[in-house]
């Protein structure tokens, strides 16, 4: 899945913000419902397969550990189902249960997509775009912290090879790990001249200092950006003029079929289901390259080239 | 034409009696090649970094350094940043961003150049140094030698007009800085670029350099080109410490007395041998191989992996130490050397097969026992076992872990830094000493631990060739009292001179162990410079001494004979 991974982090960070927007805000099963299938079916998109099973024996109980327990604590609702210690049990309260358990479990999918896609450094590319000293010194901790992380595991094993603090017992641990901190602080200090050596050397510090990043804003992100500000503007839509307003309590309100409802469901469905459509697009356009090259042919572009295979 | 013109430059740092340099003058024309070499403590760096103005240290200055004919002081802050190149010695700490991609960029960044340009020179200059395979990888996964390279590439981008490096191998392995060397060399070239080197290893830079630098207590000894430099230090003191570092042809040229020009790589050094010696006596009779009953380790078919997921490290290792005897491991990156020591030092543990130590299982060891009078790993970087203020204190902890009596204590350290010559450094901080100071003062505390057997991990990297021949004297000293080492290195110069047995670790196993004569003359690439110089004569000669001794048998053996022919 890297299709929709290489878009521009502005348009990605927009798309994200759009669907967490309404998936956070609204109360509407039918959104909720799109919302949570399309995190899932994108979170399976960029996981291994292994991991989908894995996720489900962790997201399906929490789903209805929150189903549950919201009719356990909430008792209001005009429709008891039974009584428990005395307690009605409401079919309200119930459903309502099971539209908050459907968000939250969609959100944090959707969250793992954004996780999966916006790595450190789109992230720093946009923060960079703003403050462009903050970037610098994220770039430069993110690359400091693996080190230091590598420098103290080999500070503990050369004492450990010592018979240094060698047992396991938690003192023994715990003036271990203060002895080699304080330690560290001072190889960090040391460290830190040579590395402004060579950020000096290289001209830090002078004046007009620019901003390089390796992302390029092209016209597929244009029109990425728009379909999502698009469809955004129509799910709003529906919400301005409460054609997809939903509530429980005291009664559930039935769902409205207008056709404003319909085109905010539509669009929202398309919304989620974006970065899947892209995948199976781009796996489709893939395939018809492949079947336009002659079997025995190799997958360089030279022989993808239908003049010379002509001529062979 | 000159671009940098040095007159009268001294220089002193504060609360210092001696002058760091001493009147130094000379110039460095456009497209040269320069190598810089000393003891350490010679002045090479200080006098590096006055050439960076930006790098300079703080200090009483005299004379002047002047920059295509600008004075450094009047130079401009752009043209000052960007034509100067200048390499640090340590790979990692030169890095300063998480991405590769940010960290050639960083410099142009800070120029100010727009990101099209930008754009541009990177993409040149990962092509050019063949980056694009790992462009867009975390810098924190990189090898050393890679590290390495990606700096020197971030200073390419900038389009300097002259580089200066300090000592940018010495952290490499071998394969690695012969390959940092051969880009300098391409740079050098191709490009028409004006290098200044600071070596330590001048094995490969030695014949490439145009000029060489000769350095002393701050003052030029000798700056001429390399093949007179050789000869001409032999001349100034027989004894020189630098005379160790200077490459194996140059020192058997050195050993015998031959009018001819002095041989700088092997293959002239093979011509050199050729043409004034026979081979009349073609091997040297060495001792054969003998050994105590008593194993001190043992390894039978181990095998390791760091993770359950992960391939297996190593695979079937089997090998034993004698009691007394000297062991070193060689071989590449990456197959398994270290991985062996640590599970000697019992810090990993084998899934499969036996360790024995002292023929008792290592698992049978409970608590720190192992530590006590039996195992000591000194690791690659010895920084890494000072955690104090000062070196003293770092002894005078582990006697304490250990046991010893108050008076014991004070007598022992006195004992073991006299015997490793480190007595004036013990008030020193341990980040403060150079980098063979801080091999013999981790190699001290090890000693501390009065260990049984000793493990040793890449005992000479980054050392200079005086502190070597050093370190081989302390080793010796250490096997005179029962001591077994074992020496993990690439060094196969050191290894040749220290061992007793060397084996050669590949794909997880060792596949050949030997005596070091056999050994590496069995082998036609893995084997000391020497060795290749001489092979095509010499059966078992291995080191430069081996060599040299080889050659004046024969020309004693010859000598009647030629008298025959010519007389």
């Amino acid at each position: 899945m890297n299709t929709f991974a290489s878009y521009h982090p502005a348009v990605l960070m927009l798309y994200f913000i759009a669907v967490l927007l309404i998936a956070m805000f609204t109360q509407n099963p039918v959104l909720l419902a799109l919302a949570l299938l399309g995190g899932v079916s994108f979170c399976t998109l960029l996981e291994r397969p292994k991991d989908f099973l894995h996720n489900m024996a962790f997201y399906i109980p929490l789903f209805l550990m929150i189903a549950i327990t919201n009719p356990l604590f909430s008792h209001n609702g005009v429709t008891p189902l039974f009584f428990l210690n005395g307690n009605p049990v409401t079919l309200e309260a119930v459903l309502y249960g099971l539209d908050i358990a459907a968000m939250l479990v969609a959100v944090m999918y959707w969250f793992k997509c954004y996780n999966h896609i916006m790595t450190s450094e789109k992230i720093l590319f946009l923060f960079g775009k703003v403050i462009p000293k903050l970037s610098l010194l994220l770039s430069t901790a993110l690359r400091f912290v693996p080190l230091f992380k590598a420098q103290i595991k080999k500070i503990h094993q050369a004492q450990k090879a010592m018979g240094l603090y060698a047992s396991n017992s938690y003192v023994d641990k715990l003036r271990s790990a203060v002895r080699v901190f304080s330690a560290m602080l001072t190889w960090s200090l040391e460290n830190a001249i040579d590395t402004g050596s060579s950020m000096k050397a290289r001209g830090y510090g002078l004046k007009g200092r620019s901003h390089f990043a390796l992302f390029r804003f092209t016209a597929r992100d244009g029109l990425l950006s728009g379909a999502a500000v698009f469809l955004l503007a129509l799910v709003l839509l529906g919400t301005a003029l409460k054609e997809t307003a939903f509530s429980f309590y005291p009664r559930i309100t039935a769902l409205s079929a207008s056709p404003i409802a319909i085109l905010a469901y539509l669009a929202f469905g398309l919304l989620v289901f974006l970065p899947f459509l892209l995948e199976i697009v781009e796996n489709m356009r893939w395939k018809a390259l492949l079947s336009s090259v002659p079997k025995h042919g190799a997958l360089s572009l030279s022989d993808a080239t239908p003049g010379k295979d002509d001529k062979k | 034409m000159n671009l940098l013109e040095i007159e009268n430059l001294s220089f002193q740092y504060p609360d210092t009696e001696k002058k760091a340099l001493d009147n130094i003058s000379f110039t460095v024309k456009i497209g040269e090649f320069v190598v810089i070499c000393g003891e350490s403590g010679c002045g090479k760096t200080t006098l590096l970094k006055m050439l960076k103005r930006e790098l300079a240290p703080h200090g009483e200055k005299s004379g002047s350094i002047r920059y295509h004919d600008v004075e450094q002081a009047e130079l401009d802050d752009r043209t000052a940043a960007c034509e100067i190149g200048y390499v640090l010695q340590n790979p990692e700490n030169q890095v300063v961003t998480d991405k590769v991609w940010h960290e050639l960029a960083f410099g142009l960044e800070s120029l100010g150049f727009p990101t099209d340009v930008i754009r541009r020179r990177v993409s040149e200059m990962a092509s050019y140094f063949g980056i694009q395979t790992w462009f867009r990888k975390n810098t924190n996964e990189l090898s050393g030698g890679q590290k390495q390279m990606l700096n020197l590439a971030s200073i390419m981008v900038m389009q300097p007009k002259i580089l200066i490096l300090d000592e940018p191998t010495s952290q490499l392995d071998p394969i690695a800085a012969a390959d940092f060397i051969a880009t300098l060399q391409k740079l050098n070239r191709e490009l028409g670029l004006t290098i200044l080197l600071v070596e330590h290893r001048l094995e490969e830079v030695f014949p490439i350099a145009d000029r060489v630098m000769m350095m002393e207590q701050g003052k030029i000894l000798l700056f001429d080109r390399p093949e007179k430099v050789g000869t001409q230090l032999r001349d100034i003191r027989a004894d020189h410490h630098m005379l160790a570092g200077l490459p194996s042809a140059v020192r058997i040229f050195n050993a015998l007395e031959v009018k001819a020009p002095c041989p700088l790589t092997v293959k002239e050094g093979r011509d050199f041998l050729s043409e004034h010696f026979g081979n009349v006596v073609d091997h040297l009779d060495i001792p054969p191989y003998t050994h105590r009953d008593e194993v001190a380790l043992e390894m039978k078919n181990v095998w390791f992996r760091y993770e359950r997921d992960l391939p297996d490290v190593l695979r079937g290792v089997t090998f034993s130490v004698y009691e007394g005897e000297t062991f070193c491991i060689l071989g590449g990156n990456g197959t398994g050397k270290t991985t062996t020591l640590s599970v000697l030092a019992g810090l990993n543990k084998a899934y499969r097969g036996k360790t024995l130590i002292g023929g008792k299982k290592i698992g049978e060891y409970k608590g720190s026992a192992l530590y006590r009078h039996n195992v000591a790993l000194l690791p690659q970087n010895p920084q890494t076992v000072f955690l104090k203020k000062t070196v003293r204190e770092d002894f005078q902890e582990i006697c304490k872990v250990m046991e010893y009596g108050k008076e014991e204590r004070q007598t022992l350290i006195e004992e073991t830094a006299g015997k490793l010559g480190i007595s004036h450094l013990l008030d020193k901080h341990p980040y403060d000493l150079s980098g063979g100071e801080q091999q013999k003062a981790a190699l001290a505390k090890m000693l501390l631990l009065k260990p049984k057997i000793l493990l040793l991990d890449e005992l000479t990297k980054g050392i200079d060739a005086h502190s070597k021949e050093n370190l081989s004297g302390i080793l010796c000293d250490l096997k005179a009292d029962g001591i077994t080492i074992v020496i993990v290195t690439h060094d196969v110069e050191f290894a040749a001179v220290n061992a007793d047995r060397c084996a050669l670790f590949f794909d997880g196993e060792i596949t050949s162990i030997d005596t070091p004569a056999a050994f590496f003359s069995d082998n036609n690439f893995y084997t000391t410079a020497a060795n290749r110089i001489a092979r095509h004569l010499y059966t078992n000669a291995v080191t430069c001494e081996d060599v040299a001794e080889l050659c004046r048998l024969n020309s004693i053996a010859q000598k009647p004979e030629s008298e025959a022919v010519y007389g």
